[in-house]
Formats: structure tokens, C-alpha cells, sequence
């Protein structure tokens, strides 16, 4: 599973962050950093609360590449910003 | 109301009678719920025309739906936040910032403030407001079992806090509640008083601050650069005049209004109390349920929106108290549920703008509770009284005597 992250809806509401800080980082002014997330195995349930915790729906969940065992994700994604 | 004749080119049937200012529950009401009071408008279109939904009774667009709130709020190139609502008390047109900018200026200036309210700043001023809030509750404890939470803590605690943050002494505080209180609550002689007196207070910390730089925010505000260049006097103005406003009188209400909850349900006050780790997550729901701000943009242009022909320099309200209790949004949105999860509410609002005190707003409703709940037992509200509460502009609690006798 990664966290896609459109980095131009984030107004730093730092809900994500509140719910798994290391998951979720910020920068200086409180604001995620770019860059989509990949979730360790055994982190799913706090990376996807964190991005179901965002007022501005700035994550989202892809859960795609959850059924495949290469970590590689070639799959083009839809909803890029 | 031949004062507040509903525009052309609002078509009659999008006419709505709810409004902010003047419906029911809307005006000092004692033992009131307004924020309650607003979800009846959820029965009614996701869009409709409110013709005396200002202080100065103009009219609205009132967007209903969270979702419709958020795109308005993120579409700040259409829907703009610069309304020199402090300014026009005056009679004057200056924006206070960040919030009365547009992007892009906007952006400059809100990367030079979001540091310093940022979620690891804050967590770094968290000792003093704990500090702050253990003292005020100790005194309460110590001079009887009653109290009024808002004028023995609520506000107090918010005001100390912004003192802090400016660096200035406590023994301040009461001349800036009252000033607070003036401008925000006060009628059309107290409120424009108040401006002036917080204005020339304003400056004069700015003065003193580039003659004799210390450690604190107005230090840096007047040290601060934007695109290679000092603020000016007018920017130092409208940062100053936006963090004074912002900050006191909201997370004071909020306070009030959570503390007035759980003088109202003994179950849910103790659930608390014993298990203190259940406060952080039933903040945010007292968030959801209580919010306090009427956010409203104007339109900068044409447009139509979920077949609502909004004009150009049309007022467009996004009141977070409605779309924190939207059923297409949450679940059973009426009921307070202090253990919900998922609970994106909009009490900062969305888009740009989202309240830059946020963070700092949070921890202090959080510390408060805790505090709050850690030293003094089970309390109600006092025999006899009843809580006066209002909507408008900034919803607030006027009183809430407790009583834990």
C-alpha cells in the first residue's frame, strides 16, 4: 500500500501527523513533505487513519499494489496533481 | 426589510430565512445551543440566499454542505478573503494578514508566520500554557466551589497565553480583555473605541520592538523580511491586529462552551477525568460540535455554483458550525460523540486560509480540559443561572457559572 500526496492540497492541518508522525512528516512551516508514501507492512493502520484524518482529502489511499508481492509499482495512478 | 433588499439576480425561490444573526437561538439566549440551532438549514438546499447575515445585516450566499464549504474555501482565486473587517470599523481599507490577503501575496507572508505556529513550535510553548492553566485552576480551587469559567478562566487562560506570545507581563491582562471583549461583543460606539485603543497598542509594541529587539513575536515580525524588503508599518499592523483578534475571544469561547458540555452530562465529565487519554480525541469532537466562526469570502467573480448564480462581489458565507453538523459528512452529525473517529471537522476551516493558530488553538483546549478535569471534581452548572450564548459573526458563552459544592 502507498499514500498518494498531493502536495498543493496541504494547508498544514498536521492531522495526518498527529495520527502517525513517522509516517507522516513535515517541513518547517508544518506542512507535508512532497512525495507519495510507501507504508511498511504492519504500518497500514495508521498510515490509512492518517490519511483519512485530512480535512482537505490531500491523501489518498492506494491500496493497489497491497495484493502484490513486488514492491515495484508500475501501474500508472489515477488523480495525480 | 426594505434595508436589505435581496439582489436581481437572486431568484426569489433561493431566498432562505435562516441567518446567522437573527434566527432563532442566534441572538443572547439563555441556556442556548446555537451551534444546534444552525443544523436546521441541512433540511433545507445545499445553497441558498440569507439577506441579513453580517453585523451590518447584508446579505449571503450560505453553502450548507462540507464538501461545497471546502471547494469554496480552497478556490481562493475565486472566492476572496480580503474584507478589512477590522479596517472597515474605522473607515479604513487595510487587510489584516495573512487572512485579507489573496494569493500570491498571501503565500509570502503566511511562510513567514506558519513557523511559528507551527505543530513543533507549539509543542515547545505547551510548559508555559500548562503553567498558565495549572495556576489559574489552583486559584479557582482555592476560593471556593463556584466559579465563572468565563471570566475566572476562559478568558484569562486565552489572553496569558497571547501575552506570551507577545512577550508582554500578565498584569496586563484585564485592560486586554476588556479591550477584546469591546471589539468583539461590544456595540457601535465600544467597538470602533476598542479598534483605535488595540491599533495604537499595536504600533507602539511594534515601536518599542525595532528600538529594543527581545526575544518574542513582534520582535521578529518587525525584523522580518518579505521579498528583500522590511514590512511595513501597515503589514506590522495587520499581522498584529489578526493575531489579537484571532486568538482570544475564540479559544476562550471554545473553552466555554466544552466546559458548559460537560457541566451538562456528569457521564460524560467523568469518563474524562478517569481516563484523561481520551481528551485529545474528544477535543476534536467538542471541535466539531462547538466551532465558533462564520468564515466569509467574496466572490471576485461570475459564478455559478450548484445552480446558485453567485455575482461578482457577492458575500459568501461558509459557517463551520454548519458544515460540522452536515449528515452527508458525518455520522448522525447531531449527536455528540466524544470517542468518534474519523472526524474531519472544519473548525479551522479549509483552503489557504486554514486558522494559523490551529495548532496552538488545539493544545490549549486540550491542556485546559486536562487541567481542568484534573483538579476540580465533579461540577454542574451552578443552581439558578443558565449560560447566555449567542451567534453572529463568532459564536460565543457570555457566562458559565459552575458549581462543585
Amino acid at each position: 500500500m502507498h499514500i498518494v500526496v498531493h502536495k498543493a492540497k496541504c494547508q498544514g492541518h498536521a492531522r495526518c501527523w498527529a495520527q502517525a508522525p513517522d509516517i507522516f512528516k513535515l517541513d518547517d512551516e508544518g506542512y507535508i513533505l512532497p512525495g507519495d508514501i510507501q507504508v511498511e507492512e504492519g504500518e497500514q493502520l495508521p498510515a490509512s487513519q492518517g490519511a483519512r484524518s485530512c480535512p482537505e482529502r490531500a491523501l489518498e489511499v492506494d491500496s493497489t499494489s497491497a495484493a502484490r508481492f513486488e514492491p515495484a509499482d508500475t501501474q500508472p495512478r489515477a488523480g495525480e496533481a | 426589510m426594505t434595508l436589505n433588499q435581496v439582489p436581481d439576480h437572486v431568484p426569489p425561490e433561493m431566498v432562505g430565512d435562516f441567518s446567522l444573526f437573527t434566527s432563532p437561538g442566534m441572538l443572547p439566549t439563555p441556556d442556548g445551543d446555537p451551534q444546534a440551532a444552525t443544523a436546521c438549514v441541512h433540511a433545507g438546499p445545499p445553497i441558498f440566499y440569507s439577506p441579513f447575515n453580517t453585523r451590518d445585516g447584508r446579505g449571503t450566499w450560505v453553502i450548507t454542505r462540507a464538501t461545497d464549504q471546502r471547494r469554496v474555501l480552497q478556490d481562493a482565486d475565486t472566492f476572496s478573503s480580503h474584507r478589512s473587517i477590522f479596517a472597515s470599523a474605522l473607515g479604513e481599507n487595510w487587510p489584516m494578514i495573512p487572512l485579507e490577503l489573496d494569493p500570491p501575496a498571501h503565500g509570502v507572508f503566511r511562510s513567514l508566520l506558519n513557523p511559528l505556529l507551527s505543530p513543533k513550535r507549539v509543542m515547545a510553548l505547551e510548559p508555559a500554557v500548562r503553567e498558565r492553566a495549572i495556576a489559574l485552576i489552583d486559584s479557582i480551587a482555592a476560593s471556593g466551589t463556584s466559579c465563572d469559567v468565563m471570566k475566572d478562566f476562559a478568558f484569562p487562560f486565552a489572553v496569558s497565553i497571547f501575552l506570551r506570545l507577545l512577550g508582554l507581563p500578565d498584569h496586563r491582562l484585564h485592560t486586554f480583555v476588556g479591550w477584546a471583549k469591546d471589539l468583539l461583543h461590544g456595540d457601535d460606539v465600544k467597538r470602533p473605541a476598542a479598534a483605535r485603543t488595540i491599533l495604537a497598542f499595536i504600533d507602539e509594541l511594534a515601536a518599542m520592538r525595532r528600538e529594543e529587539p527581545v526575544d518574542d513575536f513582534m520582535t521578529f515580525i518587525v525584523q522580518a523580511q518579505v521579498e528583500g524588503r522590511r514590512l511595513t508599518d501597515e503589514e506590522v499592523r495587520g499581522i498584529g491586529v489578526l493575531v489579537f483578534v484571532a486568538g482570544l475571544d475564540t479559544v476562550a469561547a471554545a473553552i466555554g462552551f466544552d466546559l458548559a458540555f460537560l457541566a451538562r452530562h456528569p457521564e460524560e465529565q467523568e469518563l474524562l477525568r478517569s481516563e484523561p487519554n481520551r481528551i485529545v480525541l474528544a477535543a476534536e469532537e467538542l471541535l466539531r460540535a462547538y466551532p465558533t466562526v462564520q468564515i466569509i469570502r467574496v466572490a471576485r467573480k461570475d459564478i455559478d455554483f450548484e445552480g446558485a448564480p453567485i455575482r461578482k462581489g457577492d458575500y459568501v458565507s461558509c459557517a463551520t458550525m454548519i458544515a460540522n453538523r452536515d449528515p452527508t459528512e458525518f455520522e448522525c452529525p447531531d449527536t455528540i460523540d466524544l470517542m468518534r473517529e474519523d472526524n474531519r471537522h472544519a473548525a479551522f476551516g479549509y483552503g489557504p486560509h486554514r486558522c494559523l493558530g490551529s495548532h496552538l488553538a488545539r493544545r490549549d483546549i486540550v491542556i485546559g480540559l486536562e487541567e481542568w478535569l484534573a483538579r476540580l471534581p465533579a461540577f454542574r452548572i451552578k443552581e439558578g443561572t443558565a449560560p447566555i450564548t449567542c451567534g453572529g459573526h463568532v459564536f460565543g458563552i457570555e457566562n458559565l457559572i459552575v458549581d462543585w459544592s
